[in-house]
């Protein structure tokens, strides 16, 4: 029987990796992509990674970073919301995908946040908002109270004036306090006052903040969106039914913001609610999926665009020659 | 009998029931009455449709024991041999049923699942099987393959060094590990892991073609020409000298590239990628018409694969870029 099990196993083992691919498309993209990867920083258009808002959906974004890293992807701006605006600023600020996502992994939802349920019965009891300074201090120590001007990247995060309703984008200044506005979700956090301005979380105005990028002079955008499914999602709490009213105009006005990506990445996490954070690590692994799916076609939409910019580079070395 | 002494024995007889029923545990190993040795003959033959016929769910319900735990092996095997995936995987899925810790039935079962497309399935089966045998070969190397293929290229590469860790000689293995590094961007551990492929397996045409883009990763285009040249050697084909005209094209080197392109084109007229190249050089040679008709000839290709949609964007940027000189002209 041990030898028939032995042949069974030999013949039905898991199949071995084809070999190398060889065919004139998958050579001529993997060149391609190289000549794009490699060309200078005006032979190819500056390349903007969005990161939409989604509350804790949100850490997918690192998953979709990594791949987007493992793929040689040339990020040049970062721009994000809520925590989009989070995941953003550490990338943005030269923290390393590996240890966002351990940053990520170990994540709680009082962790940064002043969630904690004695704080949260203050707020449903004695209708008390609370502070979202916590969150400043975690972002400030994690990026060792970085500026927009000394980001490795060019970042940007966006927030809403509650006065006005103004999508407020941060550019400039110490980041902690850009992105502790950013994720300020009305409701729940007091609004922040900063730079003579009342901030609530940006998400309620800009939730793929596609015209910050543009801002930095992103001339193809590439979106990560982590959408509430609402249509899936019955609220169960306030602060769910908060939130949930928030996503749904998000969603609304991120129809027309979709439109403006070059590329859209979408991690299948709509159904992961704001405090399921024992969901977290299935929403990293989502972003890596998703990601995985698309990168080929994300690369290929750059080629593209990155062609005619390439087509004068060849032609101007012919002329030289 | 006293009371606790009588629910602990009826907890035992219970235990013992479940056990019984569920086949999994015997004190003295499990019981075979050798109903089975026809049916493993019939597998051994290769006459699967005589198996699946033999162990008919009548008879099935007649065994016990091993010979139960191989039925559900045998027809499964002999179903998935018929291109019955589906009712393979139902035996199997029974067969777990019964008997839960069975690493036989739970690799079988996790390949069918792995080789159908159903990845997700498949993961939780290896992970079942590493729980039971941390070191089991094959759940490490389904892992692996799983891992990459959802773009976790960390993990793949973790588990194929566990994999590695028992099937050292497998050739293949090193080079599918060294394909993950490569893709993570380690050139220098990918090249470690190609040379043992090589010294375990020399005529490794694939092997050398990795070797070649792990050098080319690294900027030696020499010696990447080099081993596709090797590797042409081997047999692996027309696809090495369609690489070697584009990297001869990355390396500057623009009439070998045409020269390695037009080989191509010999036996390949409408190749992609060998247009693209003779396109590059005719265009760096300042012949615009001459890029044109190739990028022509290759935005036609019947696929419409990638090397038809660059062609026709490439066309395209061109025509805009004629245009925009020509307009220049005009207003000097």
């Amino acid at each position: 029987m041990t030898r028939l099990a032995a042949l069974a196993l030999a013949l039905l083992a898991a199949p071995a990796l084809a070999a190398p691919d060889l065919s004139a498309d998958a050579l001529l993209q993997d060149h391609l992509w190289r000549e794009v990867r490699t060309a200078p920083a005006d032979g190819r258009p500056k390349v903007g990674l969005v990161l939409s808002a989604g509350s804790l959906r949100g850490v997918a974004h690192v998953g979709v970073i990594k791949v987007l890293e493992q793929a040689g992807f040339p990020i040049d701006v970062v721009a994000g919301t809520s925590m989009g605006a989070v995941v953003g600023s550490f990338y943005a600020g030269g923290i390393g995908v590996d240890q966002m996502w351990k940053i990520a992994s170990s994540l709680h939802i009082d962790s940064g946040n002043d969630l904690s349920s004695r704080h949260l019965i203050s707020l449903v009891l004695f209708d008390r908002l609370l502070s979202s300074e916590n969150t400043e201090k975690t972002i400030r120590e994690k990026l060792h109270g970085l500026r927009f001007d000394q980001a490795p990247k060019p970042f940007a995060c966006v927030a809403m004036d509650i006065y006005t309703g103004e999508a407020i984008i941060f550019r400039d200044g110490e980041i902690a306090p850009a992105v502790r506005a950013s994720m300020n979700l009305p409701g729940i956090f007091q609004p922040l006052e900063y730079r003579h301005r009342f901030l609530v979380d940006g998400g309620v105005v800009d939730y793929i903040p596609i015209d910050a990028a543009h801002l930095l002079g992103a001339e193809w955008v590439l979106a990560s969106v982590t959408e509430n499914d609402f249509t899936t999602v019955r609220p169960k709490s306030v602060l769910d039914a908060l939130e949930q009213v928030i996503d749904i105009r998000g969603s609304y006005l991120s129809r027309e913001q979709r439109k403006q990506a070059d590329f859209l990445i979408e991690p299948p996490v709509g159904d992961i609610g704001m405090f399921e954070q024992n969901r977290i690590p299935e929403a990293l692994d989502k972003g890596v999926i998703a990601a995985a799916k698309r990168v080929a076609a994300a690369e290929e939409s750059l080629i593209e665009a990155s062609l005619p910019r390439l087509v004068e580079a060849w032609t101007a070395a012919g002329t030289r020659r | 009998m006293t009371g606790p002494l009588r629910r602990a024995a009826l907890v035992l007889g219970a235990l013992a029931c479940a056990g019984a029923a569920s086949a999994a545990w015997w004190p003295f190993g499990e019981p075979s009455d050798g109903k089975i040795r026809p049916a493993a003959a019939l597998a051994a033959a290769g006459r699967w449709s005589d198996v699946v016929e033999s162990l008919a769910p009548q008879f099935m319900q007649t065994l016990r024991g091993t010979d139960l735990r191989s039925a559900y092996v045998l027809r499964g095997e002999a179903l998935e041999r018929l291109g019955r995936p589906d009712e393979a995987l139902g035996d199997y899925q029974v067969g777990i049923g019964l008997y839960p810790k069975s690493v036989l039935l739970l690799t079988r079962g996790a390949n069918l699942l792995h080789r159908e497309g159903l990845d997700e399935h498949a993961r939780e089966f290896f992970a079942r099987i590493l729980a039971l045998e941390p070191k089991n070969a094959d759940a490490h190397l389904g892992l692996a393959e799983i891992e990459r293929r959802l773009g976790f290229l960390d993990r793949s590469a973790a588990h194929y060094q566990a994999a590695l860790q028992t099937l050292k000689t497998r050739a293949d293995l090193w080079r599918d590990y060294a394909e993950v590094l490569l893709a993570q961007n380690q050139q220098w551990p990918a090249d470690l892991a190609l040379r043992k492929a090589l010294e375990l397996e020399p005529r490794d045409a694939d092997a050398h073609v990795l070797l070649a883009f792990a050098r080319r990763a690294q900027g030696d285009y020499n010696e990447a020409l080099l081993q596709l040249d090797v590797a042409a050697g081997l047999g692996a084909g027309v696809g090495t000298l369609r690489a070697k005209a584009l990297w001869l094209l990355e390396a500057g080197k623009l009439p070998e590239a045409r020269a390695a392109a037009e080989r191509v084109l010999r036996s390949s007229p409408a190749d992609g990628a060998a247009l693209w190249v003779r396109a590059r050089a005719r265009l760096a040679a300042g012949d615009l018409s001459g890029a044109e008709a190739d990028l022509s000839a290759a935005e036609a290709a019947e696929d419409g694969g990638f090397s038809a949609r660059a062609a026709k964007a490439l066309r395209a940027a061109l025509v805009e870029l004629k245009a925009r000189r020509e307009a220049a002209l005009y207003q000097k």
